[in-house]
């Protein structure tokens, strides 16, 4: 169904999903966990595309499969890919390679992983090894795909860590992790994962666990380290304030499926979906007036054990439609009158 | 960090000072004395032995002293290097300890590195493979190292090395090396007398090692600089040595610190059923009987065992770990 969603898109707008300048093209992405408790289907067919030098916020609850999304794509997922393909594209009209095709652990990954794409975690406290000094530990990359010559990794690791806007780089570099702040160590990883220059950085929910002030400090960095690499950004987030400052366009995801996808400002001034309507009616904001109750999404995200016939949203759906939206799972359809806003609902269809 | 010796050295010696003390104390503490043992010994070789001589040997022995003027006799000497004489063998102390040193050292630093050098591999492997069907095997294998007693096994062995292999049992040398000067055939000699002991020294503690290493190696797996490690495109084994191991170590090296002194008793029963002449038969005896002056050296001495190797311990950690502070 999904292949069929995304052969129409590509016929009638050949140009932007099968753009040459997509830097990564996710195709019909299948990824499960086979635990003692169960099968969990993590990924159901994700597809999506990441324009070059672009920022793409994946946004949804937890759960929906945007961590494992990043992380299938760097190879590193402990689950199972069962289907899809991922094609990396290094250069613009470069040769295509398919990552799921690669051994995950062969010398070609390797060398994609960490020079090509890169991936920024959540838990800054937790991210760097506690026994390497800092400088080290960004030295080792570069020493891994760039150069061998130990006193120019250190040069430019030192650089690096100038750029992300550490103080006294130098006397960083040899500080160990312990002895920087939460947002220095992002900082410093933020450092680690562009210090070759990557296509590709996948960040995933970098900021959720630093204070706001340091939030938007780093948030104002990776924009400007982006405009100056010219980086393409995954920015997994479930925060949309987080997206409507970073991102250019906007993947929304629910139990393991893209279901819509937009340009920013679409997003957030004409949403379709009814759960992109939904998630964003359940952020508070200014202005609105006092003692006007917030709204929730009703229910919960469902078992993950389960599977859901028809649409995986309909029974939290408010507007789901008895008898198709329970039955038939919605194709992906461009929204009338755009070449680049799809959804995944049968109210669109 | 010199300080920080100076400090713990100073301290050291406070607490050998109490441990010595309390250890006099409770080495006494039993009815009777060495010198009954004596008395008896004399009066099974025959012959009468007159009360002069009895109230000779009390003088010479001093047991009808309270025990701290027994025991600030023997601190005061020991000060000066002089542990006193054996009651049993009128030996020196310090030549009966020494005698036994080397070997007790020698086959339990053996087996030790053998056991580091096996746990941190397997451990390694059987984290890493978890829940396969070799992982299971090792598993099996350490219940069993753990749960089988060393001196049953050191019995095993010494009757499968006996009646299977025709090998030597007991003791360190075949009789016509013992005086002989060391060559290579002696060295061959030497290793086929002592390799029981180190395999089953070595098995229990291997077992028990690579439990911890696995255990602790699949925590730090979890870690996110782990992923982090791996999201650089470093080899898995680099992730895995460089990375994970350095720091699942440490439980290890804190259990060195403990290791020191049972590396010198610790095979006290596996060398009595093997007859080695290591330290430990030698304390055991000591307390059986008494002898007062070479119970309380060794004490003494395992008690510094102790702390040099809290001290050593402590000081490797400040080198594996960086976050471990040294004030």
């Amino acid at each position: 169904m999904a292949n069929g969603a995304i052969g129409t898109a590509t016929a009638t707008t050949g140009a932007r999903v099968v753009s040459e300048d997509d830097v990564i093209r996710v195709e019909d992405l299948k990824l499960s966990f086979y635990t003692t408790l169960g099968v969990v289907r993590a990924l159901n067919g994700v597809s999506f595309n990441i324009p070059r030098g672009k920022v793409i916020g994946v946004v949804g609850e937890s759960g929906c499969g945007k961590s494992q999304t990043g992380l299938a794509i760097m190879r590193l997922t402990p689950g199972r890919i069962e289907g899809g393909r991922i094609l990396f594209r290094e250069f613009n009209a470069g040769e295509e390679i398919d990552i799921v095709q690669l051994d995950k652990n062969g010398p070609e990954m390797r060398k994609i992983r960490g020079n090509h794409i890169s991936m920024i975690f959540q838990e800054p406290m937790t991210s760097l090894n506690p026994c390497y000094t800092v400088g080290y530990q960004i030295e080792e990359a570069i020493l891994l795909h760039q150069t061998q010559d130990k006193a120019e990794a250190r040069r430019r690791a030192v650089d690096i860590l100038r750029k992300v806007g550490m103080p006294n780089p130098e006397r960083i570099a040899d500080s160990y992790p312990h002895q920087l702040s939460g947002g220095m160590r992002q900082r410093a990883m933020i450092a680690m994962a562009l210090s070759c220059t990557p296509t590709l950085l996948i960040a995933d929910e970098p900021t959720t666990a630093l204070d706001v002030t340091t939030e938007a400090q780093i948030l104002d960095l990776m924009r400007e380290l982006q405009h100056e690499i010219g980086t393409s950004i995954m920015f997994i987030t479930h925060n949309m304030g987080v997206v409507a400052q970073m991102c250019d366009e906007v993947a929304v995801m629910y139990l393991g499926r893209i279901i819509e996808r937009a340009a920013v400002d679409d997003i957030f001034y004409d949403p379709k979906h009814p759960y992109t309507i939904s998630l964003l009616r359940s952020i508070p904001r200014l202005g609105v007036a006092r003692g006007q109750k917030l709204e929730s999404i009703k229910g919960t995200v469902p078992d993950p054990y389960s599977t859901v016939p028809g649409c995986p949203f309909h029974p939290r759906c408010p507007a789901a439609i008895p008898g198709l939206c329970d039955a038939v799972m919605p194709d992906e359809v461009f929204v009338a009158g755009s070449r680049t806003h799809t959804v995944r609902c049968h109210l669109y269809t | 960090m010199l300080s920080f010796i100076a400090r713990r050295l100073v301290n050291m010696l406070f607490l050998l000072i109490v441990v010595s003390f309390v250890g006099f104390w409770i080495i006494q503490l039993p009815p009777g004395s060495i010198l009954d043992v004596q008395i008896q010994r004399l009066r099974m070789q025959g012959g009468s032995l007159p009360e002069s001589m009895i109230q000779a040997m009390r003088e010479r022995y001093g047991v009808d002293d309270p025990f701290y003027i027994q025991y600030w006799k023997w601190i005061q000497r020991s000060l000066q290097g002089d542990f006193g004489t054996s009651f049993e063998t009128d030996q020196k102390v310090a030549e009966r300890i020494y005698n036994r040193l080397g070997i007790s050292f020698g086959l339990s630093l053996t087996a030790l590195l053998f056991t580091w050098l096996v746990a941190i591999p397997i451990g390694v492997y059987s984290a890493t493979h978890r829940y396969t069907w070799p992982d299971y095997l090792i598993t099996f294998i350490q219940f069993l190292g753990l749960s089988i007693p060393g001196f049953l096994l050191a019995l095993v062995l010494l009757i499968m090395a006996s009646r299977l292999w025709d090998q030597p049992i007991g003791g360190l040398f075949s009789p016509q090396y013992a005086d002989a000067p060391w060559s290579l055939a002696k060295v061959l000699d030497f290793i086929r007398h002592v390799w029981i002991a180190i395999v089953v020294l070595a098995i229990g503690a291997t077992a028990g090692l690579t439990r911890i290493m696995r255990a602790n190696l699949l925590d730090v797996l979890n870690m996110q600089y782990i992923q982090t490690a791996r999201a650089k495109g470093l080899k898995e084994s680099t992730v895995i040595w460089k990375h994970a191991v350095r720091n699942a170590i440490h439980p290890l090296v804190m259990a060195l610190g403990t290791t020191l002194p049972a590396l010198v008793v610790g095979e006290t029963l596996i060398a009595i059923i093997l007859s080695l002449p290591t330290i430990g038969p030698l304390y055991l005896d000591a307390l059986r009987s008494q002898d007062m002056y070479l119970a309380g050296t060794i004490l003494v001495m395992l008690s510094a065992l102790l702390l040099i190797g809290n001290l050593l311990a402590d000081l490797l950690l400040a080198w594996v770990d960086p976050r471990v502070r040294l004030e």
